[in-house]
């Protein structure tokens, strides 16, 4: 099926200051789609591009199999953005959920269309609908706002942390509406959240964003120094139990980086050193099943970092995985991912890890 | 001392009488205050409500420039205002020919002059103080650029309606304009504030007065009302 979305040479600026750099983003048709990133990593800046309320400074948007139109409410008014901090008309929320189809003249059956909508988000109606905006909690005003969203049967419903600032009873509420629509309606769901456990359980692709740049295999394994170089000119980063991660070449103290989880090799005998190769001990604290690819994640504690190897099942079986285990993990520089602004050179060589390879 | 202060209380009791058997000559002022004021006000609401929401909106080369100009258009004087309007609907003027020379018409016209920048200036400093998120809010829900505008009118109403009173306060209590433009023709285009000017000039307070207690009246109610649509529109 056609997609959806099609995103390539993608730059968001504002002030001069790139915020969002996408190559190339693909969404398919009815899928759902995870952004997850930090603060500042160019989540929301990507949905305001999505929602198309904001042209992106460079590249190239492509809706329905069309250049996306910025300009008039055509394509605007099939997709819907739910604000990380939604904000209410000030009116009665009878009139919020209605603004949408009021603005589309669509005035037929509107009362029953804003009745299922309050419904569908756990709000009752007859309670409700003549409630005036500032007559509602946090978490009732939050689902006020999906209802607005939800009346318009969108077809991509763009949600930005929409659990993070409600409290758990609206947070389920809000996340089996946005189930109902994937289901009922075959809407394309995009969420941006820090809830990685929902995320893991709905989304058919998580994408990770670092510093407005996607990272391949995620953030999982986010290492962010500080990178000290010994007097052998050797770079690496000292963890709490002695171990060191060595990198290759000279970094920044601060250059973040990171480790492909499919990439990192779980052994319980510790593997033959090699050059480039990091060899860590630690201990299995945490089994899970990641949707995208049915792989098992196994998080590892390496002298308090948390590192994890996404698994193959029967790999998982076979080295008998279960928490508290002692297990040896090995990924190599290659294997790796600089996120900073300019590499720096590689100085390959042959690396010896140990520990207390970096003595001060 | 004691006469001067028969003279002010004789004036007093005859302004009460005035307003008590509703005096033709002291309403007919009134009547042509409201009129002119009208006028001007809903000329300048048409013209300034878009051009202050463009001003806050858009972003344009020389946009600075254009509040700038805007904010010192606010403390214009209105002899100035009445100066220019005189020379461009005077017979001689590029507007002669409109006759609106000594005519209500031609005093809303310039009055629109004075009430346009408050206008404009408070409605886009409305606007701008209007959430942020208001504007996705209304995209992303589906509204066109014009629905955008006139919704964000809307949710900014109080702040917009203040705007629209302080320029009506500003509008009803000027004598310039009045005076210069529209002449002080009795029963026709004398208003509240040339009625007092004139009246005082010749010695007759008590209609003086009496205009002045309506006038004063009048600006108190519209300051209560603008109170309160400043406690209406804060969060």
């Amino acid at each position: 099926m056609r997609e959806v979305f099609h995103l390539s040479g993608l730059v968001q600026r504002y002030n001069g200051l790139t915020v969002l750099r996408v190559d190339e983003l693909k969404i398919a048709r009815a899928a759902i789609l995870g952004l997850v990133g930090p603060n500042g990593s160019g989540k929301s800046s990507l949905l305001r591009i999505l929602a198309l309320i904001e042209p992106p400074a460079e590249g190239k948007v492509v809706f329905d199999g069309r250049p996306a139109d910025f300009d008039s409410a055509r394509d605007r008014r099939r997709v819907s953005l739910l604000l990380q901090d939604p904000y209410l008309l000030q009116r009665k929320v009878f009139d919020n959920v209605a603004y949408g189809p009021q603005v589309r003249g669509e005035k037929e059956r509107l009362k029953e269309r804003v009745a299922g909508a309050l419904e569908l988000v756990g709000l009752e109606p007859a309670r409700f609908a003549h409630r005036s905006w500032r007559e509602l909690s946090g978490g009732e005003a939050q689902r006020v706002a999906l209802a607005a969203r939800l009346v318009l049967r969108p077809e991509v419903l763009l949600l930005d942390e929409p659990t993070a600032s409600v409290d758990a009873a609206s947070a389920v509420l809000i996340k089996e509406a946005a189930l109902a629509a994937v289901r009922g309606w075959g809407t394309t769901l995009v969420i941006a959240s820090h809830d990685l456990a929902w995320l893991e359980e709905v989304a058919d692709e998580t994408i990770h964003l670092f510093e407005g740049r996607p990272v391949p295999g995620g953030l999982n394994n986010l290492l962010l120094g500080p990178w000290e170089t010994d007097e052998k000119g050797r770079t690496g980063l000292r963890l709490a139990d002695g171990q060191v991660i060595l990198v290759p070449g000279q970094r920044g103290r601060a250059e973040p980086a990171v480790v492909d989880p499919a990439r990192i090799s779980v052994s319980l005998e510790r593997p033959a050193a090699e050059p480039g190769l990091n060899l860590l001990q630690g201990l299995v604290t945490r089994l899970g099943l990641s949707l995208e690819g049915g792989r098992v994640t196994v998080t590892v504690s390496v002298g308090g970092l948390k590192l994890t190897a996404a698994l193959d099942r029967r790999q998982v079986e076979a080295l008998g995985l279960l928490p508290g285990r002692e297990v040896w993990l090995g990924f190599a520089w290659a294997d790796m991912t600089w996120l900073g602004q300019e590499p720096s050179p590689d100085q390959g060589g042959e690396v010896e890890v140990e520990k207390r390879a970096i003595r001060p | 001392m004691g006469g001067s202060l028969d003279y002010i209380w004789d004036g007093l009791i005859t302004a009460v009488g005035l307003l008590v058997r509703l005096d033709p000559e002291t309403f007919s002022a009134v009547a042509a205050t409201v009129k002119v004021s009208s006028m001007s006000m809903g000329l300048s609401l048409i013209i300034g409500l878009p051009l202050g929401f463009a001003l806050a909106q858009t972003r344009f080369p020389g946009r600075r420039a254009a509040r700038t100009t805007v904010d010192t258009l606010l403390s214009l004087p209105t002899v100035v205002i009445g100066l220019l309007a005189y020379t461009f609907i005077s017979r001689r003027g590029p507007l002669g020919g409109l006759e609106l020379l000594f005519t209500l018409q031609g005093v809303a016209l310039a009055q629109t002059f004075l009430a346009l920048p408050i206008v404009i200036s408070l409605t886009a400093a409305a606007v701008e103080g209007q959430d942020r998120r208001l504007r996705q809010t209304l995209l992303t829900l589906g509204a066109s650029a014009r629905q955008t505008a006139r919704s964000t009118l809307w949710e900014a109403r109080f702040a917009v309606l203040a705007a629209a009173l302080a320029a009506y306060g500003r509008v009803v209590s000027e004598v310039g304009i009045s005076m210069m433009v529209g002449g002080n023709i009795k029963w026709h285009t004398r208003t509240i504030t040339t009625a007092i000017a004139l009246e005082t000039g010749k010695g007759e307070f008590g209609m003086g007065i009496a205009l002045g207690v309506v006038l004063m009246i009048w600006a108190g109610i519209l300051n209560l009302l603008l109170a309160w649509l400043k406690k209406r529109s804060e969060p």
